[in-house]
């Protein structure tokens, strides 16, 4: 469990309510994450009858919230006070692995 | 004799997951459907639909609250499937089985999206993406295991 760092982010251009003064340029954050073995057993058995997997829900998730946090950390090292258009983006590495990015402005608001 | 019976055994044994998977198909993938059916159905009837893809609330409305929201929604073919898929594949054109399982992913993670604002005392949800991911399965390994995964992320509102 990573400590949560308190700032406020959107998708939307903007901060509703705030205005803008200065924008830092793009953060970023990613992980790769492959499929775990253990969680495999139960998703590889789940795999025979289709639907939901939920063990690589929940991992894929927490690997989405990890990328998210790496990208507030790198803005909060920028001295920013808010993320706006966060965006997040996949691509796959190699068999079985997965890279999850997350990127956005960093911006500094009143 | 006994030869029979163990080779009857082992035929039996390797072909009991496809029959597991045929079962699965039809009667556990239709009944999780129905149940998203309604789950979708009884939200349209008490709230519309509160998801948008729009990047400001319509009519100018104020916001007072906001919070960015994400779900997803891990979902696999069964053998079946990808067998049919594989096989109509060779001729190219739609694969519909696989379609289908995509179209019901997306619905579900949808369908999330909306129960989990609700929850959260939100109104809606502004500038909607849906995002897709595939889970491929290891080169070269036996694992069979193969999905797709849907993230629909926004920004939830409050009026």
């Amino acid at each position: 469990m990573q400590p949560s760092i308190n700032l406020p982010f959107t998708n939307i251009e903007t901060i509703p309510g705030r205005t803008i003064v200065q924008s830092l340029g793009v953060v970023t954050g990613s992980t790769v994450r492959a499929k775990n073995v253990f969680k495999d057993i139960g998703a590889g058995l789940k795999n025979i009858v289709g639907g939901e997997l939920k063990a690589y829900t929940e991992l894929l998730q927490e690997s989405r919230n990890e990328a998210l946090y790496r990208m507030l950390f790198d803005a909060q090292a920028r001295g920013a006070n808010a993320v706006v258009n966060v965006r997040f983006a996949t691509s796959s590495v190699a068999g079985g692995a997965a890279e999850l990015l997350a990127y956005g402005t960093a911006v500094i608001i009143q | 004799m006994s030869d029979s019976i163990f080779f009857l055994l082992y035929f039996a044994l390797s072909l009991s997951p496809w029959i597991v998977s045929l079962i699965g198909t039809l009667l556990y993938q239709t009944a999780k459907k129905d149940t998203l059916l309604q789950r979708e159905k009884a939200h349209y009837v008490l709230n519309g639909d509160n998801l948008s893809t729009l990047s400001k609330p319509l009519f100018g409305r104020e916001v007072k609250e906001f919070q960015m929201v994400m779900t997803s929604v891990v979902m696999s073919p069964s053998w079946i499937q990808i067998t049919i898929g594989r096989i109509i594949a060779i001729f190219g054109g739609q694969i519909n089985v696989f379609t289908k399982i995509i179209d019901w992913a997306r619905r579900e993670a949808k369908q999330r999206l909306r129960e989990d604002i609700l929850e959260a005392g939100f109104d809606e949800v502004i500038n909607l993406r849906l995002e897709t991911a595939t889970i491929t399965r290891a080169r070269g390994g036996k694992d069979k295991t193969s999905g797709i995964e849907i993230v629909a992320y926004g920004t939830a509102i409050k009026y």
